[in-house]
């Protein structure tokens, strides 16, 4: 009976991340877009979360890499899986309150690492063929991969439509835009939402709800992380938008159309093998490859260094959260009594993270508005 | 040793389609732009022939793009 509460609080938990991935990343696919006025804001992050929630449905090869090759699904607890969850979800909180574009991505699997860490020790990750093999080595291929594609096709697209005149060929683009904006939000329903499908999954392993043996991903895990995602989506994330939008460089749609099918091809030929891969780094990769083919002093390497860095930080900081929180969770002992007390505590942080937000944001109008007055 | 630890094979596959269809499609699509706008400009000098042989450049690359789109999705979609 507390095992089937702590499995509802680890959905619950692991939906809300799903909603933090939607909030955090996803802007990430709507921001270039946006950027070059394809799309209008608001029609742009719903368009995104439709095909992010239709995108879920397509394929449940990166949700099989979660629950089974990164850490021992038999070795596995709930509260590991918790820790895990909770860690991610700081980690995301802590990203977005700063206006960095990290990967939600691996800060799941930073925190599911390092909570399994602690609670059972090192052999119960798979640290080759799992954490290296199908994380690390695909992470760091996949931003370079779509940084050349990326790269590579604006000079060719640059070389066809050099000679036309621009009013025409930017009106093409835009219109392409709507299409490779499409795939890559449906790529990004694909990869993301399946990474909580796994995650639920391995709770349900973990529980005795799901056999081992007989490894599925039931139908409403399915639904619910799709829905989760999308309505994270359509929630937006505006600051980060406007980080990957204008200030890595200031695209045209051309561009725009390059990097969003350089992102939507990487993201879902890899979602086709089941490497679970950070859109984040993938289209950040992508608008860097093609700001950089066109002129390399077009891209702020400073806004493009930050980023990196938080690319680096993400896996190592998560899995410290993930393992912190797995910690304060087995204060309380073995049964619901530490998520519960874990959960109402996140809870009020982040009311509090989001009052402070809102009063920023009040202080920053009244002075917009006497600078405009004044 | 990395031959070891990752599944090279998968690895190479992400590889080579990202570039033919990320670079490919693009290309195509360009073409498509090609084709509309010469179209239109044929057409505004009166030269038909010229204009529905542009026209039809674009709609045959806009299909390649769109057919080459679903059938991505299919292909990722076969569980």
């Amino acid at each position: 009976m507390e095992g089937d509460l702590i499995v509802v609080i680890v959905v619950a938990t692991a939906l809300a991340f799903d909603f933090t991935n939607g909030f955090h990343d996803t802007a990430n696919v709507v921001a270039t877009s946006i950027s070059t006025r394809a799309m209008a804001p608001r029609v742009a992050v719903g368009y995104a979360a439709v095909l992010n929630f239709a995108g879920a449905f397509l394929s449940l090869a990166v949700a099989a890499t979660i629950a089974n090759d990164v850490v021992d699904p038999a070795a596995v607890s709930l509260l590991a899986v918790f820790g895990g969850l909770v860690g991610a979800i700081t980690w995301n909180l802590i990203t977005w309150y700063f206006g960095l574009p990290s990967s939600s991505s691996h800060a799941l699997i930073g925190g599911m690492v390092g909570a399994v860490l602690v609670a059972e020790g090192p052999s119960a990750i798979s640290f080759d063929d799992g954490i290296l093999g199908k994380v690390m080595i695909p992470a760091i291929v996949a931003p370079i991969l779509a940084f050349i594609v990326a790269g590579v096709s604006i000079l060719v697209l640059y070389k066809i439509v050099g000679r036309l005149r621009p009013r025409p060929v930017g009106q093409g683009f835009r219109g392409g835009q709507v299409l490779s904006g499409g795939m890559l939000a449906l790529a990004h329903g694909t990869n993301d939402a399946q990474k909580t499908m796994g995650v639920i999954t391995l709770a349900l392993v973990a529980n005795g709800t799901v056999s081992q043996s007989d490894f599925h991903v039931p139908d409403w895990v399915v639904v619910t992380s799709a829905t989760a995602i999308a309505l994270g989506t359509y929630a937006g994330g505006w600051r980060i938008i406007k980080t990957m939008g204008s200030r890595i460089h200031k695209m045209d749609s051309a561009q725009g159309f390059a990097a969003q099918g350089a992102g939507a091809v990487v993201i879902l030929a890899a979602s086709k093998v089941g490497f679970p891969l950070s859109t984040t780094h993938t289209i950040s990769g992508a608008v860097i490859g093609s700001g950089a083919a066109k002129r390399l002093s077009a891209v702020r390497w400073g806004v493009a260094g930050n980023i990196i860095l938080a690319w680096v930080m993400t896996l190592p900081a998560a899995a410290c959260f993930g393992a912190l929180t797995y910690s304060v969770t087995r204060i309380f002992g073995t049964g619901a009594a530490g998520p519960i007390v874990v959960c109402a505590a996140g809870l009020v942080v982040t009311a509090l993270l989001l009052v402070r937000r809102a009063q920023q944001r009040g202080i920053a109008s009244v002075g917009d508005a006497a600078e405009v007055t004044g | 040793m990395i031959a070891s630890i990752v599944d090279t094979h998968d690895l190479l596959e992400v590889i080579w389609v990202s570039i033919v269809a990320g670079v490919g499609l693009t290309a195509v699509y360009g073409v498509a732009i090609v084709g509309a706008s010469r179209a239109v400009d044929a057409g505004r000098q009166g030269a038909t022939a010229g204009a529905v042989m542009y026209g039809a450049l674009g709609i045959v690359a806009i299909a390649v793009v769109i057919a080459a789109s679903i059938f991505g999705i299919e292909t990722l979609s076969d569980k």
